[in-house]
């Protein structure tokens, strides 16, 4: 079988890449030379690819809507159709040659290892990392460093971790690298520990009362380290009020936990509205595949948040998980995967009288928590949803509370 | 105050010193009849005579020898080397012999000799005629180096070699004997060693020499158009270095930048790294950058003897390249 190379054709003096903007033809299309193959976006007009041969086209098919360096093979011409080509083997060459764009920068990446890699050549000449990129005339060109630029960031700093100046703040300030967040290109610099000396403040107990210090327990540290951390998340609270008591005296009739139906009735409109179950990372929205509810408990030890995980589930399966949760936090057995990692937290000050409206702070790692207070004197209760404004807004929470009083008013659905 | 040019001021400066010093002899090939390759022995055959100024032969082994004999009998031979590529030819009398002979007699002779080598990349003169040596003199204990990037530093610094009693290799610029510039020969000089701040700035410290220091200031005004303040460092002196000036202005901005003519590998800016590594770790907000000549032999054809060694655009883009991680940083 001959197979002829179909390249990106050169169509200016300046195009060194082109974007195959379509495809006019399949694998195992019959092909006259002269038939119009592609269309092709040079730097300066869309222009058709012809064939040179005849026979059938064949792939691998270069991909659309990327940019592709010119001469770069994009598909072949073989002389048998394709359901025969295809029994035989594609030569090994086929694979690399076809452009991809990460392929195209790869010279760039060679040295990495400058002058260990070629042994072979002259000594003067070897250490030259920048001499072949050139010569290559990578894709975007006219952007591409000069090449004693590319030479000098050719070694770079590939190294993580925090800068010398960084460090050595760190140490004058007293701030534990460690616990610091790298900046958006994966160092610790000044600015981060700096941020970190100026973000929390302590007290300065000299001039009140004498005083001893209690250490706290590792979850009342790590409550106040969480609840500190948040401290950034850009905040707002929409309050519903909500007629609770239909599904407060179906849940006291059937010995049901109201927090457990109220996370039931929440894992359903995140089901409906899954933004909810998003958090803001740096690097884009994390979206998670199942809605995991903490329920905030109130325990000796202080605040406690245990997960039920996959919320959505049937309210018994619900009530076995929950049970299990209970015991082990009262046996102080509760390990930090059984209360940390949720999705969405419900807080629930329900059993107060008189709280009749608070708001929660929204955790680290959720985009929302719901405050769920005591009815009031209207009868109603107030439902306070806090949200991460950089995943929600406020039209989002008002529907999101819609949903959810449907859910709550639905009662036998919800008990299922 | 007068205006010079470099090879102007080159030779004001011996013939200051031949009025002032009867031992001072300079000696070359072409520098007496011939007023020197580069007229910077221009009238001091006439004024001197042929005692005091020598034509020699083509053998700069043989010549400069005899300089580091002369200069251990009493005598300050200035020496003419008509360019650095020649250098090669007199390597085994620098760093045998003059480099050696006060530490090798215990002090009892000492080396007043001074050799000046114009070199650096010119224009179109190919790989043998267009080079940089520095990195090659510089690990030569005993010799010092100086590389004056303006006429006032040529003239200063060429009177204070030849005053000197080390051996001092004057690296003078074939591109720069044309520039000209102020040159006030009343005033005092700095200490000849003495590195200067050519500009201040905040953003980085951007560590220079020779001819490519008046480079790194132009790209410095480029920079600074977007707000980027470099500080730039003129070297004058890479035999000894002036860690104190380099590693002040590390220590301010916290980005060091050096460009070179030189090649990158084993350079003078593989030093400058080192050293104000060394000297100024905690004070690094990334690691340093250099940029250099590319590791080869220099090209005749101008588009690559262009591409060959930084431009002012090559240190405006390696500056960008340094400074921008830290932009981003304090925006994060």
């Amino acid at each position: 079988m001959n197979k002829t190379p179909v390249t990106l054709p050169l169509l200016s003096d300046t195009m060194q890449t082109g974007r195959l903007a379509r495809w006019l033809k399949q694998p195992g299309d019959p092909i006259k030379t002269g038939d119009v193959l592609a269309e092709v976006e040079s730097d300066k007009a869309v222009m058709e690819v012809e064939a040179y041969a005849d026979g059938y086209l064949a792939g691998p098919l270069a991909p659309t809507d990327t940019y592709i360096p010119v001469q770069s093979t994009i598909a072949w011409i073989t002389d048998v159709p394709a359901s025969e080509s295809a029994a035989a083997p594609p030569p090994a060459a086929a694979a690399p040659a076809t452009p991809t764009p990460t392929a195209a920068p790869t010279p760039a990446a060679a040295p990495q290892t400058p002058a260990a890699t070629t042994p072979p050549t002259p000594a003067p000449a070897s250490p030259t990392p920048a001499a072949a990129p050139a010569a290559v005339a990578p894709p975007a060109a006219a952007d591409a460093p000069s090449p004693v630029v590319a030479a000098a960031l050719a070694v770079g700093s590939d190294d993580a971790g925090a800068s010398p100046f960084a460090r050595g703040l760190a140490t004058e300030l007293g701030i534990d690298l460690t616990q610091l967040t790298a900046g958006a290109d994966g160092r610790i610099g000044a600015a981060q520990v700096l941020a970190a000396a100026l973000g929390p403040q302590f007290p300065h107990l000299e001039l009140g009362p004498i005083h001893s210090i209690e250490r706290p327990s590792p979850i009342k540290a790590a409550m106040a380290e969480n609840m500190a951390r948040s401290e950034h998340t850009p905040t707002f609270h929409v309050t519903a009020a909500i007629d609770l008591a239909p599904l407060h005296d179906a849940a006291h009739a059937h010995h049901e936990s109201l927090s457990l139906l109220l996370a039931r009735a929440c894992a359903l409109s995140i089901h409906e509205h899954p933004d909810f179950n998003a958090c803001w990372t740096p690097r884009g929205l994390a979206r998670r595949e199942r809605i995991d509810v903490a329920i905030a408990v109130d325990t000796p030890d202080g605040l406690i948040t245990p997960v039920l995980r996959n919320a959505l589930r049937p309210l018994d399966e619900l009530n076995e998980d929950w049970r299990e949760l209970k015991g082990k936090l009262q046996n102080r057995r509760l390990k930090p995967e059984d209360y940390s990692g949720a999705t969405f937290y419900l807080s629930n000050l329900g059993t107060f009288p008189v709280v009749e409206q608070f708001d929660a702070i929204v955790p680290l790692g959720a985009a929302s928590i719901l405050a769920v207070s005591a009815a009031g004197p209207d009868g109603l209760t107030r439902l306070t949803l806090s949200c991460d404004h950089r995943v929600v807004a406020g039209a989002d929470a008002a529907r999101f509370l819609t949903t959810l009083s449907q859910h709550l008013s639905a009662v036998e659905a919800l008990q299922q | 105050m007068q205006t010079l040019s470099y090879w102007e001021a080159l030779n004001h400066a011996l013939d200051a010193e031949m009025a002032s010093d009867e031992a001072v002899i300079v000696l070359g090939e072409d520098v007496g009849l011939y007023g020197g390759t580069y007229r910077v022995t221009e009238g001091l055959y006439a004024k001197y005579g042929e005692r005091r100024v020598l034509d020699t032969p083509i053998s700069e082994g043989s010549f400069t020898g005899l300089a580091v004999g002369a200069a251990m009998t009493g005598l300050r031979p200035v020496v003419e080397i008509m360019t650095i590529n020649f250098a090669l030819l007199a390597l085994d009398a620098l760093i045998n012999m003059a480099a050696k002979i006060p530490f090798m007699s215990g002090g009892q002779f000492t080396m007043p000799l001074t050799v000046r080598m114009p070199g650096g990349v010119a224009h179109q003169l190919g790989a043998q005629h267009s080079q940089r040596l520095e990195h090659t003199l510089m690990n030569v204990a005993g010799l010092r180096i100086v590389v004056p990037a303006t006429p006032q530093d040529a003239y200063w610094q060429l009177r204070q070699a030849i005053r000197a009693d080390d051996c001092v290799i004057v690296l003078e610029h074939e591109v720069l004997n044309f520039d000209k510039g102020p040159v006030d020969e009343a005033a005092s000089a700095p200490p000849p060693h003495r590195a200067v701040v050519r500009r201040p700035g905040r953003d980085l410290t951007l560590i220079s020499y020779s001819r490519m220091a008046n480079q790194a200031l132009a790209a410095a005004g480029q920079l600074a158009a977007e707000g980027i303040e470099a500080e730039v460092i003129d070297l004058r002196s890479l035999s000894p270095i002036d860690w104190d000036t380099c590693a002040a202005s590390v220590r301010k901005t916290g980005h060091l930048l050096i460009a070179e003519e030189d090649s990158r590998f084993a350079g003078a800016g593989a030093e400058l790294a080192a050293g104000l590594t060394e000297r100024c770790f905690r004070s690094l907000r990334a690691a340093p950058l250099r940029v250099a000549a590319l590791d080869l032999p220099n090209a005749y054809n101008k588009r690559l003897e262009e591409h060959t060694i930084p431009q002012p655009a090559d240190i405006v883009a390696a500056a960008h390249a340094l400074v921008r991680d830290d932009a981003e940083e304090i925006v994060a």
